[in-house]
């Protein structure tokens, strides 16, 4: 027992360590004087400055974020009000039509969402830039967000509803100061989820972009494919600082709204 | 209709699809400041009523009126009724004084008289200084009382309670029903409370209407509907009864049991096939030779208040005694009771019916 339970925990460090050198191998190195990743010479910041001189990067980084912010609030609205619609539903065939229709979208592969954009794109006359990003980025956050706030709906009681038609309150009220509050962890966990997704997303993006317009994934995939310089190294150190910074929001965010819900004994 | 009438039922039956309906053209009257419940095994329509006449659903067929008003399309948050639900329903992401203050929240009121009358609610329910406190904080009885708070703080008309005690403790329940009780005559207002649990009923209502498979059977004051049960399904459900076939040989005569016995019922045809009911309390323990039947002791348990005998008869009826004497089981006892003790049921007797057999019963000994 103590044994194996030894065991799992070497296990475990060893999947986190395999999981986890090659970014501080790649963040290390990026504290390099030198200009490769063979031998480390001494340390410096020559290559976050590298980046943040770099005019058009840090244009890159604020469209990226932009991209993320604006998708992730418009697909968290759209995809709490798909939720909901699709609980209420009282057709329980049309229901998992809808739920499977939805994850479908989830587990489909990114290339052929990004190719399928591209061509609706085309077709309809987008022209391919920052729109096109943005509405393709909402269009695969939207199921994220659904399957986020779902079983927090599902979890909620329907007499909860009753009780507040009950007391007086509209259909508008009761959505208010009822149903949004009681899922309101799930609607920050999609929120999170479709900023991260939107934040790394490479394959959607690198087919539905154009005109100059790229997202930092897409422009470190460009430059890694022009040769390998130290500058990538150091703008990806600050995207998994960023990326960190916002698991560590999503967690805190969560937990002070998951407290007052705390099973609990009387003080 | 009197005046005193505030909620009226008209031929209600409501249905789902297409099958055999929950409420089968039901039609009752709910008079102003009583107790009232809806007592039934699960499934025999009793919260169907209630979500009526609050307001979540729509009858199939029939009329509901409040004040005299037909409300049967008057959306839930429209009407001036209240529920307390059986889960209790409490908001969990709103502490105590806002789950109670939901529904004046709601109506726009201002902010001390909210304060107010909330405060004055936690005191009517005992839960002074719990205000600030989270749901998850409080234990089942307390919730309960929160989600009473949260009813009558909004000063409805009727309040609804939808088996409110069912999650409590059997100490808790007993409790609740004191208080309950207590608190209705003190607001005096119209409850209308759906249970299961027959003593709890029998202890709390003014009225109460026994309902079965979507029809109310009978309706009347707990002792009405105790000591004269108006059939088999009434006289089982409602406390323990020995229920044994008959006939009404002539008025004031019943054979039941292979014997003739005086009665207090008449005006049945003669011959007349019936069920008797005598509750295991009117029946008391005699010697062989002194019992107007005898029954052999097959077992006995020991109640606390009273011995509970099983006996039977000699065509293998089964007599089920409540004493406070002992026997000795496999022995053979004589059982007594008073003409009074023997209830007579006609089979597929309407309500109408039997109040009207039991008036005639009242007229005559007021002619004596």
């Amino acid at each position: 027992m103590n044994r194996s339970s030894k065991l799992s925990k070497v296990y475990l460090a060893l999947v986190f360590i395999i999981l986890y050198t090659p970014i501080f191998y790649l963040i290390f190195y990026s504290f390099n004087s030198g200009g490769t990743m063979s031998s480390f010479k001494s340390f410096s910041l020559e290559h976050y400055k590298a980046v943040f001189a770099d005019t058009r990067l840090i244009m890159i980084l604020i469209n990226t974020i932009i991209i993320a912010l604006l998708s992730a609030l418009i697909s968290t609205a759209i995809g709490v009000i798909g939720a909901i619609g699709i609980v209420y539903l009282k057709n329980r065939k049309s229901r998992n039509a809808l739920l499977s229709l939805n994850n479908v979208l989830i587990v489909s592969p990114d290339v052929i969402i990004g190719a399928s954009f591209l061509i609706l794109f085309t077709m309809v006359g987008v022209k391919l830039g920052f729109a096109s990003v943005l509405i393709s980025h909402i269009a695969f956050s939207v199921p994220i967000v659904v399957i986020m706030v779902l079983p927090k709906l599902q979890e909620m009681s329907s007499t909860l509803i009753d009780a507040a038609l009950d007391l007086g309150a509209s259909k508008r009220e009761v959505l208010s100061r009822v149903i949004i509050p009681y899922i309101k962890p799930g609607i920050f966990a999609g929120f999170f989820l479709a900023l991260t997704y939107s934040l790394d997303d490479f394959a959607v993006t690198f087919f539905v972009t154009g005109n100059g317009f790229t997202t930092l994934s897409v422009e470190i995939y460009s430059m890694a494919r022009a040769g390998i310089t130290l500058t990538i190294n150091a703008l990806s150190g600050l995207l998994f600082i960023v990326t960190l910074l916002l698991v560590l929001g999503y967690y805190f965010v969560t937990n002070r709204t998951k407290n007052p819900l705390r099973t609990g004994v009387p003080k | 209709m009197t005046d005193n009438t505030i909620i009226r039922f008209e031929n209600v039956t409501k249905s789902y699809d297409s099958a055999t309906p929950v409420l089968n053209n039901v039609s009752f009257e709910i008079e102003r400041g009583k107790f009232y419940t809806l007592l039934g095994p699960s499934g025999c329509g009793k919260t169907t009523i209630l979500r009526l006449i609050a307001g979540f659903m729509e009858p199939t067929s029939g009329d509901i009126y409040f004040n005299g008003n037909k409300i049967n399309h008057v959306p839930a948050n429209e009407r001036q009724v209240n529920t307390v639900f059986q889960d209790y329903a409490l908001f969990p992401h709103l502490n105590v004084f806002e789950n109670i203050a939901f529904g004046l929240r709601i109506k726009k009121l201002k902010k001390e008289e909210i304060t107010r009358r909330v405060l004055e609610a936690l005191k009517f329910v005992n839960l002074e200084g719990y205000e600030n406190r989270e749901i998850v904080e409080m234990s089942g009885g307390q919730k309960q009382r929160v989600a009473i708070a949260r009813a009558i703080v909004n000063d409805p008309e009727v309040i609804l309670l939808d088996e409110p005690l069912s999650a409590l403790d059997l100490k808790l329940r007993t409790e609740m029903q004191y208080e309950l009780r207590e608190l209705q005559q003190r607001l005096g207002k119209t409850f209308i409370f759906v249970t299961h649990d027959q003593e709890e009923a029998l202890a709390m209502s003014d009225e109460i209407f026994v309902m079965n498979a979507g029809v109310i059977q009978q309706s009347g004051t707990p002792m009405d509907i105790y000591d004269e049960p108006i059939n088999r399904f009434v006289a089982d459900f409602i406390g323990e009864s020995n229920i044994v076939p008959g006939v009404m040989i002539a008025d004031y005569r019943v054979q039941f049991g292979g014997k003739d016995f005086e009665c207090a019922d008449k005006g049945l045809s003669p011959n007349e096939k019936v069920d008797i009911v005598i509750r295991p309390e009117d029946l008391e323990i005699t010697t062989v030779d002194r019992g107007k039947m005898t029954v052999k002791v097959d077992t006995q348990l020991f109640r606390g208040v009273h011995y509970e005998l099983s006996t039977f008869d000699k065509d293998g009826n089964e007599w089920l005694v409540h004493s406070t004497k002992k026997a000795a089981v496999g022995e053979e006892i004589g059982l007594d009771f008073d003409p009074e003790a023997i209830h007579v049921m006609r089979l597929n007797e309407t309500e109408e019916e039997f109040d009207k057999r039991l008036e005639s019963y009242g007229e005559e000994n007021h002619a004596k």
